[in-house]
């Protein structure tokens, strides 16, 4: 495979670092296990969480370009976001989940988050 | 059953001797076939094996790769699929012709510093609180990861012939896109992103092809 790479930079280590992740996507999806069925719940809730705490999070970020929010607003906004995510993020650790778990592979149409 | 690679124009080169294939003609074009194996699993050997017989095909004829897995109970059914979408395929066939799919990832390597400094900075300082430090350091880092993808993508989507890009799954991912290619733009193409690597030493830009337009056969 190696006369595959045009252009393969130094400090790679961070793409194979992940291929792990990728390696459990791959089980993930072909073996759909029924011992693991709380934390496959907890995964599908908490990646519908993600997604509508990131979609709240782009909005404020968009009003917050477009000035129409006063800057106790902002202010008020982003200690929310900030709470939300370091909750996530427990609640992630919690069930045993990686920020990549917390998605979806929707195809054709790439991932959900 | 048997495994279908790829459709091709009808007639074309002889087909590789390395592996048993057949060809499945119906008017100007052809599915290239294989007896598939009895295992049902889908595996990395499988894909390769599948990827091998495809890049075969490709050095000496325009390929409409099939994806990995398209298995028919038999030719003629094979058959019925190609007169039923052969305008269809004619057309995506065309639209890779005399090209190939070349990957790029651009990653933010080490050289990028992480947004949360200038945040915690911020809230040292006293000029503005955590909340509102928190969502401008993440706009910034919105800005910056468009920013350096687009540095990349501009460029190479000007040599390219189409491209699509796609959400990036890997921790650090700006720009996850597969552009098709002229043949004889190949070359061009590598060497704009080995400048591009040079001129941007902050970013790992991992490039990969030729592969068959996968990307581009269906749209």
């Amino acid at each position: 495979m190696s006369d595959k790479w045009l252009n393969r930079p130094d400090g790679m280590d961070s793409l194979a670092a992940a291929l792990p992740s990728i390696d459990r996507a791959l089980d993930r999806r072909i073996n759909a296990d029924p011992e693991n069925l709380e934390r496959g719940l907890a995964q599908l809730v908490l990646t519908i969480v993600e997604l509508l705490r990131q979609l709240m999070e782009r909005q404020a970020l968009r009003r917050m370009d477009d000035g129409s929010l006063s800057d106790d607003e902002v202010e008020r906004l982003g200690q929310t976001f900030m709470k939300l995510s370091e909750r996530m993020r427990e609640l992630r650790e919690e069930f045993g989940l990686d920020e990549e778990d917390l998605n979806l592979n929707l195809g054709p149409l790439g991932n959900l988050l | 059953m048997i495994d279908l690679y790829a459709i091709t124009d009808h007639p074309g080169p002889a087909l590789p001797d390395a592996t048993p294939l057949r060809l499945v003609a119906r008017g100007s074009l052809a599915g290239v076939c294989g007896a598939a194996g009895a295992e049902e699993a889908v595996t990395p050997e499988g894909l390769w094996r599948h990827e091998r017989i495809v890049e075969d095909l490709m050095q000496n004829r325009d390929v409409l790769p099939v994806r990995y897995g398209t298995r028919f109970p038999d030719e003629s059914a094979a058959g019925r699929v190609l007169e039923e979408r052969g305008e269809q395929f004619a057309a995506a066939l065309d639209r890779v012709r005399g090209a190939v799919e070349l990957a790029v990832r651009v990653i933010s390597g080490p050289g990028v510093p992480p947004p949360a400094d200038d945040e915690a900075t911020a809230v040292g300082a006293g000029e503005v609180g955590a909340g509102t430090a928190y969502l401008r350091a993440r706009q910034r880092e919105k800005a910056a990861s468009s920013e350096a993808a687009n540095v990349v993508h501009q460029p190479l989507s000007a040599v390219a012939r189409d491209h699509v890009t796609g959400p990036g799954t890997l921790p650090g991912e700006l720009l996850r896109a597969a552009y098709l290619v002229s043949a004889d733009a190949v070359a061009t193409f590598t060497a704009t992103v080995g400048r591009l690597q040079v001129e941007h030493r902050g970013l790992l830009i991992t490039c990969t092809g030729p592969w068959p337009a996968y990307s581009f056969a269906q749209r």
